[in-house]
């Protein structure tokens, strides 16, 4: 199968220069992460008074890099339906395209937007004043990164699955807040209850943001690190398989 | 032979609340495709065509039959047949998002052409289809006949020596069908062999070499279009009959069609005589010399013409002849 990897090469540089020619909407996406750091990081570092606001910012910023990793790739799908209803997806069945190149060419796109958006993020982080450990940030990004393709796989899986925008925004919808909550990006679920305190344990996204907190703390050797990076890999590998499989379904 | 298909049958089961349902899209084709010809499915919508064509191309697989396809086994070696074939669909497959060199220059090196290769294959495209203009312009700024002649080219950038075409010019203008049709002609003069599916007569009357008129999933007549025409008749004399007089009760005037044609069936050149309300249609070779004849029966017989048309038959007159109905009116 040395095909899967030219043929992913070859979707990668098509998705690429579309998407270097449209700039614009990737900027878009972390527009919203960037109003929380300048808005809401205020905000939270009034709440906790005697702690710096640089200190805030770092405590909050891995939380918003999660939240574009997230909300960033899971629309992705989108596009994919866009492909079925066009024909472009029938087109590339019948010939000898690699199937898995298919949807992993797009994935891999994904993952380095989402790579150009973490580093936009702290660099602004970097300007109000937060200084993060670098090596922690760097394994980071490679977290964030893991999560965007469990993201992107998880969209993929479910545009292929369903085939249509208004039922794949309902549950995107029906999942994202829940989730997004139950991370503690917005506020620490240390403030929560303890049943949402327990439920969050069960949030893999929860875990991420604490090792991203730890991270760039520079606490490199924290329980969550090892945890979290292990759970986004498998997560990222049953859905970006689960995206495989139905396109090999779909075209034969 | 490019296409050699035995007893292909696609049965689709779809479940929904009242309970599982199968319904019979193709109930058995057997079809042959010489290389280098045009052949047409013709047929309404509905009937198969374009299940016959994703069978062939790969796109899904039969419930049963064989097939071999540019020299290959549909079931085993789809992978073969995919490097050999083009295949347009009604969708048209073109990224809206990019332009016509993007998608061409994608499409040639996913199937296999180098870049130096790709790039020269992508600029003839271009030229031949009358895109250079636009080459750069997003999909979705295109006019539907510039996005139609990207897709084609689309299908063509790889050479390949099949192409399928699923409904090429529905929902085109004259000017851009007419304009299409000559590129399809130019196809042949290449070599490369085309199966074509339409529900307009006279694009299967004016592009196929040969082609297949199927109903209901089952093929009612094949061959050229001359050859099948020339089995109903050369020519359809058309009439509107009544008994002249506007007074005249309605089950009068419905029950002279009848006696008309039973009368024209008498005569030695008709060979068929359709009644569909009051318009008769007789067909016949040579109209020409039979007509005066036909027009002294009916004076002899007392019948009025309301009025008389002579033409040439179409290949809906074969549709009519096989399946009773016209294919305008069966959906």
């Amino acid at each position: 199968m040395p095909n899967v990897v030219k043929h992913t090469a070859l979707f990668l540089g098509y998705e690429l220069r579309n998407t270097a020619r449209n700039p614009v909407w990737p900027l878009f996406g972390i527009l919203q992460p960037l109003l929380y750091m300048l808005m809401f990081a205020p905000l939270l570092a009034k709440l906790t008074p005697g702690v710096p606001e640089a200190e805030t910012l770092k405590q909050f910023t891995p939380g918003m890099m999660i939240m574009i990793a997230l909300f960033g790739s899971l629309f992705v799908g989108f596009g994919m339906i866009m492909e079925i209803r066009s024909g472009v997806l029938e087109r590339l069945a019948v010939s000898p395209v690699s199937r898995p190149a298919i949807v992993l060419g797009r994935t891999v796109r994904d993952m380095i937007i989402l790579v150009v958006q973490a580093l936009l993020i702290v660099a602004i982080g970097l300007l109000m004043g937060m200084r993060p450990s670098l090596p922690g940030l760097a394994a980071f990004i490679g977290l964030m990164a893991v999560t965007g393709l469990f993201a992107s796989g998880l969209s993929y899986g479910l545009a292929l699955a369903l085939r249509d925008e208004n039922g794949m925004s309902q549950i995107l919808q029906f999942f994202a807040l829940p989730l997004i909550l139950l991370t503690g990006i917005l506020l620490p679920i240390s403030l929560a209850p303890q049943w949402m305190q327990v439920v969050a344990k069960f949030n893999p996204l929860y875990h991420a943001v604490e090792a991203g907190r730890a991270l760039f703390d520079g606490n490199l050797s924290d329980g969550s690190i090892p945890l979290s990076f292990g759970l986004m890999a498998a997560l990222a590998v049953i859905t970006v398989w689960w995206s495989v499989t139905s396109m090999r379904r779909l075209a034969g | 032979m490019i296409i050699a298909a035995e007893g292909l049958k696609k049965t689709f089961t779809t479940r929904n609340r009242k309970g599982t349902q199968t319904v019979e899209a193709v109930k058995g084709i057997d079809l042959s495709v010489e290389t280098g010809e045009i052949f047409g499915v013709l047929g309404p919508n509905g009937a198969g065509k374009t299940t016959t064509m994703r069978m062939l191309s790969t796109l899904i697989a039969p419930t049963s039959g064989t097939a071999r396809v540019a020299g290959h086994d549909l079931i085993k070696e789809a992978y073969q047949i995919r490097r050999r074939i083009g295949y347009v669909s009604q969708a048209g497959g073109v990224d809206d998002n990019n332009g016509a060199r993007a998608n061409l220059m994608l499409a040639a090196r996913v199937n296999g052409l180098g870049r130096a290769q790709a790039a020269e294959r992508v600029d003839a495209m271009l030229t031949a289809f009358d895109l250079t203009e636009f080459a750069d312009r997003p999909g979705r700024t295109l006019s539907g006949g510039q996005k139609r002649r990207v897709a084609i080219a689309l299908g063509l950038v790889h050479q390949p020596p099949l192409l399928f075409l699923d409904e090429p010019t529905t929902g085109l203008d004259p000017q851009n069908r007419a304009n299409l049709w000559d590129q399809i002609r130019l196809l042949r003069r290449e070599g490369t062999s085309v199966l074509l599916s339409t529900h307009y007569l006279d694009e299967a009357d004016a592009l196929c070499d040969r082609l297949a008129i199927v109903d209901h999933g089952v093929i009612v007549a094949e061959g050229t279009p001359a050859t099948l025409k020339r089995e109903v008749a050369s020519d359809v004399v058309t009439l509107r009959v009544g008994t002249g007089d506007a007074t005249t009760p309605a089950d009068v005037t419905e029950s002279v069609p009848s006696e008309v044609s039973k009368l024209l069936e008498a005569q030695p050149y008709t060979k068929e005589v359709r009644a569909d309300g009051d318009v008769l249609r007789v067909y016949l070779d040579d109209g020409e010399h039979a007509l005066p004849g036909l027009l002294r029966v009916l004076a002899e017989g007392g019948v009025v013409i309301r009025s008389i048309a002579l033409d040439r038959a179409t290949l809906d007159d074969v549709f009519l002849h096989k399946t009773g109905r016209s294919l305008r009116d069966a959906a």
